[in-house]
């Protein structure tokens, strides 16, 4: 639509868009504020906006016991894990080949995760952090790569097969979850499966297959069929085409669905809750936070709120350009 | 591509998908026509309709159905109007500034359900922000209760849902031809009738994805009335999922809350059969 000329107009869109946003990050803000209060300065009345900010919350919350001096290991670790964030960042703009060093980068990350547990008396909370990190890689791996060969086959396949599979693919991911979640929970128990990581994964797998495959399908339409139609007249077979050929093309929709992927595991909550009794993911953990007459749990739940939240805001900022581009894509295709 | 290579390579994603979406749903049928607790899970009996009926003669479903039913009648209209409304002052701001302001907005959606609902609920809390604003406002002090609760569960699913709406009418009007605004411009039609004839005709599509979508995932919502009401009954604030779930985790009756599960499916189908028998239009003409 054309602009709007009239000065006041436009102040008043600005003033209107600001307190939207306002209403947008006031919780988070205020978590945050709480989170670095004491529990005496969490508890008082009226709120206090300013304060003492301290860090002990978070000590507690990842820390079982804490040290009387600060293991020089534990800071060590830390600058890697931070550093590693910072050189994935920047190894971007490298002209070499970026596997190796994100493998490395990977198997580096791993390592640390499980050298700190041995240096320094972590918390439950550090747990249910190591649970969500292996049940999301875990989801998004199976997920991803079934998905996208499902996802190239129903792009290229004209018969009608294709079209029921994606409509009733489509009936399933609107459907309540708790219709599946229920025979989960009984086939878990039955064959004594429930609380493992495998059941879950699985289970994450197939209830978001449906939206991984439509998602996918629609990356894979964008590439014109000549692109293969050429790789296969030089001899190589429809397998061998779609890997050597297809997926480095569509590599940039493969990972902006892979981030949803990523988004979708870290934030289940019923599935997860009803399928694990101490295996938990953050999202369950957090559940338990909310209650309780303790005035300290104010404080907690708000270091445990922030701390969940990081890991997806690093995402974020890492995955920007893929995460509107698969939202406009799911948006305008509808 | 031809059919066998097509089995091959969907393969594995149908074979998931039939023993975990579609034999689930199979089973749940069949556990709502058994007495199944957790003393018997290897060994149903057999009961015939007795679960529905038990299910169907609940206050307590009626209830949790009720106000399902509330939330959605609330909480979409609200959303898809506001989602509007803000896509359209977005659209009037200088380009350099829309990503950030989008960005931001897009935080109640991007954050984990669970721990937005708690940063959400942190705010009302003896100490918290916004209960202090309501008491200086009213007056009163601000306590959980049946009336408060089931505010708050209809205010956070409006300040969750919210930017999905918004993001999808947003990407619509960046389709809107200029052209044809500028004829109705020099026709003579003012910015209202503009809006009104023109961008909402052309998002009409988008509006009815956007309610059918949203009537979807409020009718099977969750993670925000577990965290607010925390199970506790004296809020009458059950959503039809809380229930079923309450049913089989609690009362462990998981018959009893199959047949529920089962009910809420058939009760979906009036808003999702339309929505694919159109999808199933649009891909056989894609096709």
């Amino acid at each position: 639509m054309q602009p709007i000329k009239n000065p006041f107009a436009r102040a008043v869109i600005y003033l209107v868009l600001s307190l939207f946003v306002i209403w947008s990050f006031i919780p988070l803000f205020w978590t945050l504020l709480q989170s670095f209060k004491t529990v005496l300065d969490a508890n008082s009345f009226p709120p206090l906006l300013f304060f003492t900010p301290t860090f002990d919350n978070y000590t507690q919350l990842w820390l079982d016991k804490i040290p009387e001096t600060f293991p020089p290991q534990l800071f060590a670790l830390l600058t890697i894990l931070v550093g590693l964030v910072f050189v994935a960042i920047f190894v971007r703009r490298l002209p070499f080949s970026r596997a190796i060093l994100y493998w490395g980068i990977a198997g580096l990350v791993v390592l640390s995760l499980w050298t700190i547990p041995q240096v320094v008396s972590v918390a439950e909370f550090y747990g249910y952090f190591v649970n969500t990190l292996i049940i999301t890689t875990g989801t998004v791996a199976v997920s991803i790569s079934i998905g996208c060969l499902a996802g190239y086959g129903l792009a290229r396949f004209a018969g009608i097969e294709g079209v029921i599979i994606l409509v009733t693919a489509l009936a399933f991911r609107a459907l309540p979850r708790m219709a599946f979640v229920l025979p989960y929970y009984w086939l878990g128990s039955m064959t004594g499966l429930r609380d493992t990581y495998f059941l879950v994964i699985i289970c994450l797998v197939a209830v978001n297959q449906p939206f991984t495959i439509w998602m996918l399908r629609s990356f894979f339409m964008e590439i014109p069929r000549e692109i293969e139609e050429a790789a296969m007249m030089d001899g190589a077979g429809r397998l061998e085409s779609f890997l050597r050929v297809i997926i480095p093309i569509t590599w940039p929709g493969i990972i902006s669905t892979a981030l949803f992927t990523v988004l979708l595991a870290y934030n289940e909550f019923m599935l997860v809750l009803v399928l694990t009794q101490s295996n938990w993911t953050l999202p369950v953990a957090m559940a338990q936070f909310t209650g309780g007459e303790d005035p300290g749990y104010i404080t907690m739940a708000s270091a445990a709120a922030v701390s969940a939240t990081i890991p997806i805001v690093i995402l974020i900022i890492f995955f920007q350009k893929q995460l509107v581009k698969g939202l406009a894509a799911g948006a305008v295709k509808g | 591509m031809k059919r066998k290579t097509f089995y091959q390579f969907t393969g594995p994603s149908i074979f998931l998908m039939l023993a975990l979406m579609i034999l689930p749903l199979i089973m749940a049928i069949w556990l709502g026509f058994n007495y199944v607790t957790y003393r018997n899970l290897s060994a149903p009996v057999f009961t015939g309709l007795d679960n529905y009926v038990d299910v169907l003669s609940d206050p307590r479903f009626w209830e949790s159905f009720r106000f399902t039913l509330l939330l959605i009648v609330i909480t979409v209209p609200t959303q898809m109007i506001l989602g509007f409304v803000m896509a359209l002052l977005l659209d009037q701001i200088a380009m350099q500034l829309r990503g950030v302001y989008l960005a931001a907005m897009l935080l109640p959606f991007i954050v984990v359900p669970v721990v937005g609902t708690l940063m959400f609920k942190q705010l009302w809390e003896p100490s918290g922000l916004m209960a202090w604003v309501y008491q200086v406002i009213t007056g009163q002090a601000f306590y959980y209760t049946e009336a408060s609760v089931k505010a708050l569960i209809i205010l956070h699913t409006i300040w969750n849902t919210t930017p999905f709406a918004l993001v999808v009418f947003f990407a619509g009007l960046q389709t809107l031809s200029p052209e044809l605004l500028e004829a109705a411009a020099i026709d003579g039609a003012n910015r209202l009738q503009q809006i009104q004839h023109i961008a909402l005709a052309h998002l009409q599509p988008l509006f009815v994805f956007v309610g059918l979508i949203s009537i979807m995932d409020v009718y099977r919502i969750f993670d925000n009335a577990f965290v607010l009401t925390l199970l506790n009954p004296i809020y009458h604030a059950n959503t039809l999922m809380l229930y079923a779930y309450q049913v089989a985790m609690r009362v462990e009756r998981l018959d009893k809350a199959s047949a529920m599960a089962v009910l809420t499916v058939i009760g979906i189908m009036i808003v999702l059969i339309p929505f694919l028998v159109n999808t199933y239009r649009s891909q056989m003409q894609e096709r």
